[in-house]
């Protein structure tokens, strides 16, 4: 166990992505208030958690359940808080024409979010990247950074930076909801695929040595189980919340209908089928 | 030329009897909603009469030990029919006669929005049953239980024809459920009266919304998975069996994921009925209206999370069952919740104990006792020790009974004044509760202990052991009792159509646009439409110095008064 904490392996393009966030982050937002700053900052520590820690090092060389966790909390947590992390109106124009467009076409962020998911676990895309990954190449930034964006386009729409181009909470609510299905569908797919779909951990096993092989002795079966698992249950919660979330807010909002319109007498019935 | 006149109403109001000026052809070619709905709910009402008599001869065979009332085949037939028609025919017509009916009510709008898809879905509902039955003179009725299984479903191990009709059945039937679903979310999202916004809409009429896209999710698994089963019967396909390269699992994962979001998908309607009536009857506007609609759609995400704890027993592995164990355990919490919201809109309400009240108190409690045993086996190992016993057989009846028919019968008695202009028998109407309560919990608290005891279900007898003979004969007695009080029902009700007194077109003093109709409402459903500014509209309207709207007036543009108590609150009038 010992050995495993101290895998900790930086990768020179993770970094450049990394320092390339943080001046934009300092650019964009000069004066921005705490919370965000606290926001970004997670985020950041998140992603150098996913990239560079024991945790990294597990999804790479043994478990698929920890290269899973990576990818949830990169998509679901890291990238809704740097979209986040921007504050309310930024002066940026950039940041307004990707919310105009965004707004106009959030099935496009959509679609983007879940192709981006589905692409990386197309078996042999999985397997491949696995192989890319050795020596020094831009595969981990490719990767990480795929999923990084993924996340930040999936949740512009629901949480941009622009908040009058953020589209209706509760289409916002279908719009997280037919995402929890397809993600849902992906980690069950994965859940009962043959255990010799994704033949990277597979393989990971003989590979190794010693402790490090399979620190916790989970069985491939029970590991790759348990890597669909983790896509389909808890990310339905994460899902789940962010509805919830989005009612409250609609609900909070003021609106115009609930009493504070001068009285209309008699309202006509439009409905009428004759 | 050739044309065929179509009688169109005309001065005749929709009651709830079938007799009607203008003959059944009228009935045949409406497309009113209230008359489609009036339909649906007396389809239900045929079918909850013929799965009633199927599985009292099923309980008289379990009366006693070694019976042999009936043979082993009749058996399965008879309670995979009892099954699938309680969910399908009666279940199901019942929410969507309720929902065709009042959601254009509710809402103020004249019909549905596509009011000859609503002619299609239940005339499809209609046809689907029909056609499940028919597979009695066909060559026998499906007898592999209402969740049929593979690999018994297939052609080499039920070779008669029942699966055959049990697939086309449910597709037809599907096939209403999914385009009604349609036309309940387009009518409520486009043809509300213009001044109510989705804030102010009554919570059946949300509940309905959420059901429907829970419905539209949820179905397209079953009908694929009829399909693939009719190809395999059929063209000899190979999806569900194993030797010819399927997967006999496959069906389970496909029915489940469309099971278990359906037995939300029954309930969710009910906790909209629930809604109104709680408020209605305790006096009190309902507490938590936006929690109401945040749970209910809690429990349509999660209803796709949880359908593996069906499949516990099935050996999916350890990691698996685990996660399901805990998503199943969370989902306990959105109901809960809701359950909160109703003790707490009864709270300090001036309660009046009608009878659609009592059924909904009743129902608190005995859903409660069956999300508990549902919590129970959410458990693994309890499961694997419970699961195909009778203690599954009362958590689902105590569920579906308990929960989605006290509804149904509480929407009965709420809204039966209002669609048919006539008042159902009070006395009677409190015998008929009393005794149906009683009898249901004679029927189903002893198979907790049953299934306890490892009783099996689907079995068309048992050996005679300690307790088990008893315990059966009381059930047996309870489901005797259940039947004598839906005969009590079905009399009350026609008895109430004939001569009943008449009734008041707002007998209740309720809160929504429904009751500002004449009962039965006209042919065309408003003229105009009283203000809608808050989720009472009605109440606003009997009582504008006490509206709710003003309240809210309040609330947004002013600052609340503090209130000093030492001066003895001077505010107060
Ligand atoms: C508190 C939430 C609930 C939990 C945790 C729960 C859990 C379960 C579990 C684990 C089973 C499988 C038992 C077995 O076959 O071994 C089951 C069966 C069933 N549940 Fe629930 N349940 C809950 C609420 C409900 C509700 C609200 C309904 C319907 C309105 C319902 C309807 C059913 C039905 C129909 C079955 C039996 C299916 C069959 O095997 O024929 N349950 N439930
Ligand atoms: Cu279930």
């Amino acid at each position: 166990m010992g050995t495993l904490l101290f895998q900790w392996h930086a990768d020179p393009f993770v970094l450049l992505m990394v320092i390339t966030l943080i001046y934009f982050h300092y650019w964009i937002s000069k004066a921005t208030p705490v919370k965000n700053r606290i926001y970004f900052w997670s985020a950041i520590a998140l992603i150098g958690i996913t990239t560079c820690s024991p945790l990294h090092f597990l999804g790479m060389h043994v478990y698929f359940s920890a290269h899973m966790i990576t990818h949830v909390v990169l998509l679901l947590i890291a990238g809704p808080l740097l979209v986040m992390s921007i504050g309310p109106n930024p002066s940026a124009p950039m940041l307004k024409r990707i919310s105009a467009f965004l707004y106009k076409r959030s099935w496009l962020a959509w679609l983007a979010a879940v192709g981006i998911m589905w692409y990386w676990h197309i078996p042999s895309v999985f397997d491949g990247s696995f192989s890319g990954m050795s020596g020094f190449t831009p595969m981990p930034v490719l990767h990480a950074g795929s999923m990084l964006l993924a996340g930040i386009l999936f949740c512009w729409p629901l949480v941009g930076p622009v908040p009058e181009t953020h589209i209706h909470p509760l289409s916002g609510i279908i719009y997280l909801a037919t995402a929890c299905i397809s993600c849902s569908l992906l980690g069950l797919l994965i859940t009962f695929a043959p255990i010799n779909t994704f033949h990277h951990y597979w393989m990971a096993g003989s590979s190794m040595n010693g402790m490090l092989s399979n620190p916790w002795g989970l069985t491939p079966a029970a590991d790759q189980q348990a890597a669909g698992l983790i896509m389909w249950v808890p990310c339905c919660f994460v899902y789940l919340s962010g509805c919830l979330y989005l009612l409250r807010h609609w609900f909070a909002a003021k609106d115009p209908n609930t009493g504070l319109e001068p009285s209309i007498s008699l309202t006509l019935s439009i409905n009428e089928h004759e | 030329m050739d044309t065929i006149l179509v009688p169109e109403p005309e001065e005749s109001l929709p009651s709830l009897s079938v007799s009607n000026d203008q003959g059944i052809l009228q009935w045949i070619s409406s497309v009113d909603h209230k008359q489609i709905g009036i339909m649906y709910l007396w389809l239900s009402v045929l079918f909850l009469v013929v799965a009633g008599i199927e599985i009292l001869l099923v309980r008289l065979q379990l009366a006693i030990p070694n019976n042999h009332f009936l043979a082993p085949e009749v058996y399965n037939q008879l309670f995979t029919m009892h099954g699938t028609t309680m969910i399908f025919f009666v279940a199901m017509p019942a929410i969507f006669g309720f929902t065709t009916y009042f959601v254009p009510l509710m809402i103020g709008a004249n019909d549905m929005a596509f009011p000859r898809l609503n002619a299609f879905s239940f005339w499809t509902t209609f046809f689907g049953g029909s056609l499940l039955y028919f597979s009695f003179i066909a060559g026998g009725a499906p007898d592999a239980g209402w969740f049929n299984y593979a690999p018994l479903n297939e052609y080499n191990y039920s070779s008669s024809p029942g699966i055959d009709y049990y697939c086309a059945g449910l597709l037809f039937a599907g096939i209403g459920t999914v385009t009604a679903s349609i036309n309940f979310v387009v009518t409520i999202l486009h043809y509300r009266v213009p001044a109510m916004s989705l804030k102010q809409m009554p919570l059946f009429v949300w509940m309905i919304l959420i059901n429907s896209f829970l419905i539209l999710a949820a179905f397209p698994s079953l009908n694929a998975a009829l399909a693939m089963l009719l190809l395999d019967r059929q063209l000899h396909a190979h999806f569900f069996s194993a030797a010819g390269g399927g997967s006999a699992i496959l069906w389970q994962h496909l029915f489940w994921l469309f099971g278990h979001p359906e037995v939300y998908i029954v309930i969710l309607p009910i906790f909209g009925i629930f809604s109104e009536v709680f408020p209605v009857f305790s006096r009190k506007p309902i507490f938590g209206y936006s929690m109401v609609i945040g749970s209910g759609i809690a429990i349509a995400l999660l209803a796709f999370g949880v359908w593996v704890h069906h499949m516990f027993a099935t050996g999916l592995g350890n990691t698996v069952n685990g996660f399901f164990a805990a998503s199943s355990l969370l989902i306990g919490i959105p109901t809960g919740v809701k359950i909160f919201n109703w003790l707490a809109t009864m709270h300090g309400g001036a309660i009046r104990f009608s009878v659609s009240m009592l059924f909904a108190i009743a129902f608190l409690i005995e859903f409660t006792i069956g999300g508990l045993s549902g919590i129970s086996f959410a458990i693994v190992p309890i499961d694997w020790q419970l699961t195909d016993t009778y203690y599954v057989v009362a958590h689902l009846h105590f569920v579906f009974i308990g929960g989605t028919l006290f509804g149904l019968l509480s929407g009965l008695f709420y809204w039966f004044p209002k669609m048919s202009g006539r008042a159902p028998d009070q006395r009677l109407s409190r015998w008929f509760f009393w005794l149906f309560v009683t009898g249901f919990n004679i029927t189903f608290l002893v198979q907790h202990a049953l299934g306890a005891m490892g009783m099996p279900r689907r079995v068309y007898t048992y050996p005679n052991l300690p307790g088990w003979g008893v315990l059966n004969l009381i059930s047996t007695i309870g489901a005797f009792l259940m039947a004598g009080a839906v005969g009590l029902l079905v009399y009350i009700l026609v008895r109430a159509l004939n001569k009943g007194a008449i009734a008041a077109s707002d007998p209740w003093d309720a809160n929504t646009l429904e009751w500002t109709t004449t009962s039965p409402p006209g042919l065309k459903n408003f003229d105009r439409v009283i203000p809608v500014k808050s989720t009472r509209p009605f109440r606003d309207y009997k009582r504008p110095e006490d509206a709710d709207w003003k309240r809210q007036e309040v609330a947004y543009t002013e600052k609340p008064p503090d209130i000093d108590i030492t001066q003895n609150n001077s505010h107060g009038e």
